[in-house]
């Protein structure tokens, strides 16, 4: 008798359903698993007007600059573009931008935060109202 | 006579630490083609995620082209494999000039609370 044709044990034949079931709504779930980048979610500059603080204390003073390794103006960041700004800050949470200060900021951030922050810099312009929160 | 002279040339030869050259620069970007992926006038770039760099702070755009080459230093570094490769090889000079030209263009940078 040919091995490889031979029925498989009685417990065996009633998992194989079930086994599909499984790997079916493992299949289905999996795609909830992919981590959302700060660019995928939808920021919304009003909700950044109040996500600002931490920035303003250096991007929003005119030369102000940083020290190390040589003195630098820190960038300018309004009117840049959203996404960048949130790729930006993710990049220096997960390390791979190193800086310090930017590192310490930007955990604090989560990924909509970072997305709201970047709406808003990037909706300033020289007509946009300045930040009316303190 | 001799001592104003020697004097002299030797001021010259040490090459004043001139501003940065914008013409220079304006060539490498364009040997270089920064523009394919930062857009022709470096504020409508191809992708959302690469920044607009027209009008940026001339010294922090030698920064961040500099924090490129060094990616594995611990305080300054940037991982980025596309800005990585392209800034491998430039010398500072180069980087300065980049930096001198981009800063000179007009854009939608501003500083603003």
């Amino acid at each position: 008798m040919n091995k490889l044709s031979a029925a498989k044990p009685n417990s065996a034949n009633r998992l194989y359903p079930l086994v599909l079931l499984l790997g079916g709504v493992c299949f289905a779930f999996s795609s909830f698993s992919v981590r959302a980048q700060a660019q995928d979610l939808k920021g919304s500059a009003e909700a950044g007007k109040a996500k600002v603080w931490l920035c303003t204390g250096c991007h929003s003073i005119p030369d102000y600059r940083a020290d190390y390794p040589l003195v630098y103006h820190v960038p300018k960041i309004g009117g840049q573009n959203s996404a960048y700004i949130s790729s930006a800050l993710l990049a220096y949470k997960k390390g791979e931008r190193k800086h310090p200060t930017m590192r310490a900021i930007s955990t604090s951030l989560s990924d909509q935060d970072m997305a709201d922050i970047g709406e808003y810099y990037a909706a300033q312009s020289s007509s946009s109202p300045i930040n009316s929160m303190k | 006579m001799k001592f104003i002279v020697i004097s002299l040339l030797f001021l010259a030869s040490m090459g004043v630490a001139s501003a940065a050259d914008i013409e220079s620069g304006k060539k490498l970007v364009a040997e270089r083609n920064c523009a394919a992926c930062h857009g022709p006038d470096f504020y409508t770039s191809i992708a959302p995620t690469y920044p607009r760099l027209a009008g940026q702070h001339e010294d922090y755009l030698y920064y961040a082209l500099r924090s490129y080459q060094v990616e594995t230093n611990a305080n300054f570094g940037r991982k980025n494999a596309i800005m990585g490769s392209q800034a491998k090889g430039l010398t500072e000079p180069q980087m300065r000039n980049i930096a001198a030209y981009l800063a000179s263009l007009p854009g939608p940078l501003l500083v603003k609370k």
